[in-house]
């Protein structure tokens, strides 16, 4: 009668744990889709927005976008909002990711935590094609789009999506049952991105600023990207040291708060 | 075998904790097992807690067999999806390859009846449509046991006849624990019966009994 024929066993914890987030990632692209065209376009037309809007900016303070600055300024505004944006949105849609998928906790290999994962990866994925997109448009209007040290750029995105589920995991579980955890963190994130070095560089600020900004950890990713992305900044703001402990910090205390209420989340 | 050791399950609430099941060791032989009990006693719970979605507050619950997931709960279906691609998804869940996931789908669709439905989005189904779907697609699997919360009674009555037969044909080869407030069904699937009641677990090995002693609760009860 039935067509699996296989008795659904003996399959390592690894092998349920991958099939569970390719499962959940497919998934997570086929809503992505089904929502309709203009939820796809703003994922890519977003940092465009923001790029034009921040030159927009510039051009009506200092007169032209031009040659004022030693980098490519366009460059320099992309590579900061799409690493931005990368790390908003994980932390975004972790916060609502137990909630969102209650339903598919019938199924009992699926845990709550990988529901994270697999939604971080949709977004590693988006941003994979939106900079796709940004290095041929740049490539066409032959700007400095060609980063001086592209494998630290690309280890600096990982590091800061990395982060960013760390702070998620702990996020998600306090927001299933503290639901304005996830208000908060919605609503700051727009602040943060003013105070995170993501369209301007932190040697332009004075050193009192400079010395408070440094105290957020978005802003060493900032500056490591922008760094490693452009021949003419220096990454002497950067404390590896600092991002080391804000990554693993977040990541154990999440992970201790979930390990401790994951049933609870299961079953809520 | 099932074997539950000092389990304890209750849920806390204004007046204090509700108990499901107090301190309950025992163990349940293989066999299609019929849930009794009055409503909120905790069948589902207890149902849920062999699926191993819910977990009990102490004690344990062992077994070397594969479970289903609970049917009839719903949920796990996306609105947006298509029913294609819903069926698709727990395939991946249980990380089926390519050629068995085109079976089930080819078997799921049949079963369904869905016609064209089944390639549009599981928000146009009516409910009926949606059990068909996701009653089709626990046949399609096997585990050791099916865990069904009353869902036997799907579509229209040609439709049920089918699925009660697509069950009685599939438990031949698996057993079934049923949560049911239909004795006629219960008759007709289960050989034993377990009864919750006011935090103890009674187990009759025959069916037969169990629905005696749960006639006579509820007939003291009234």
């Amino acid at each position: 009668m039935s067509v699996v024929t296989e008795k659904l066993r003996a399959r390592s914890p690894w092998r349920i744990f991958v099939s569970v987030i390719k499962a959940l990632f497919l998934r997570e692209m086929g809503m992505r889709m089904s929502t309709g065209r203009s939820g796809l376009f703003w994922t890519f037309a977003e940092p465009f927005f923001q790029v034009a809007v921040f030159i927009g900016i510039r051009i009506a303070i200092v007169g032209h976008s031009g040659k004022t600055t030693p980098y490519d300024f366009a460059v320099f505004m992309a590579s900061g909002f799409i690493a931005f944006n990368l790390f908003k949105n994980i932390l975004n849609s972790s916060t609502g990711a137990f909630l969102a998928n209650k339903g598919l906790f019938v199924y009992k290999q699926v845990k709550p935590i990988d529901t994270i994962f697999s939604r971080a990866l949709v977004e590693l994925f988006l941003t994979a094609m939106i900079v796709l997109i940004f290095l041929i448009v740049g490539l066409y209007a032959r700007r400095q789009i060609v980063p001086e040290d592209f494998l630290l750029v690309v280890a600096g995105y990982l590091w800061l999506a990395f982060f960013a589920v760390g702070l998620g995991v702990l996020v998600a579980t306090a927001n299933t049952f503290y639901m304005s955890v996830g208000k908060v963190v919605s609503i700051s994130s727009f602040l943060l991105m003013i105070f995170s070095a993501v369209f301007f560089p932190i040697e332009s600020l004075p050193p009192v600023a400079q010395e408070i900004l440094l105290y957020n950890p978005v802003v060493h990713f900032m500056e490591m990207i922008h760094a490693a992305y452009l021949p003419h900044l220096s990454n002497r703001f950067v404390d590896y040291g600092y991002m080391l402990e804000w990554t693993l910090v977040p990541w154990a205390v999440g992970l201790w708060y979930y390990v401790r209420l994951e049933r609870k989340i299961i079953s809520a | 075998m099932i074997y539950l050791k000092n389990v304890t399950k209750f849920f806390p609430t204004k007046e204090g904790k509700r108990y499901i099941l107090k301190d309950v060791t025992l163990t349940l032989p293989d066999g299609n097992i019929g849930i009794l009990g009055r409503n909120g006693a905790g069948k589902s719970t207890l149902m849920r807690m062999l699926g191993r979605i819910e977990f009990p507050t102490r004690g344990t619950i062992e077994s070397p067999h594969t479970f289903s997931w609970p049917l009839g709960l719903g949920g796990g279906f996306v609105g947006n999806m298509t029913g294609r691609s819903n069926v698709k998804f727990v395939c991946r869940l249980y990380g089926l390859d390519d050629r068995r996931m085109e079976e089930v789908i080819e078997y799921v669709r049949e079963f369904s009846e869905l016609g064209s439905y089944f390639d549009m989005p599981i928000k146009t189904y009516s409910s009926g449509m949606k059990s068909r779907l996701s009653f089709g697609l626990s046949l399609a699997f096997d585990f050791d046991y099916m865990l069904i919360d009353e869902t036997l009674s799907v579509g229209d009555a040609r439709f049920r006849k089918k699925a009660k037969d697509a069950l009685m044909k599939k438990i031949e080869n698996c057993h079934v624990l049923l949560v049911s407030h239909d004795m006629k069904t219960l008759r007709e699937i289960c050989q034993t019966g377990l009864l919750v009641h006011e935090g103890t677990l009674h187990y009759f090995e025959k069916v037969e009994e169990a629905i005696d002693r749960y006639e006579e609760i509820n007939r003291s009860a009234a």
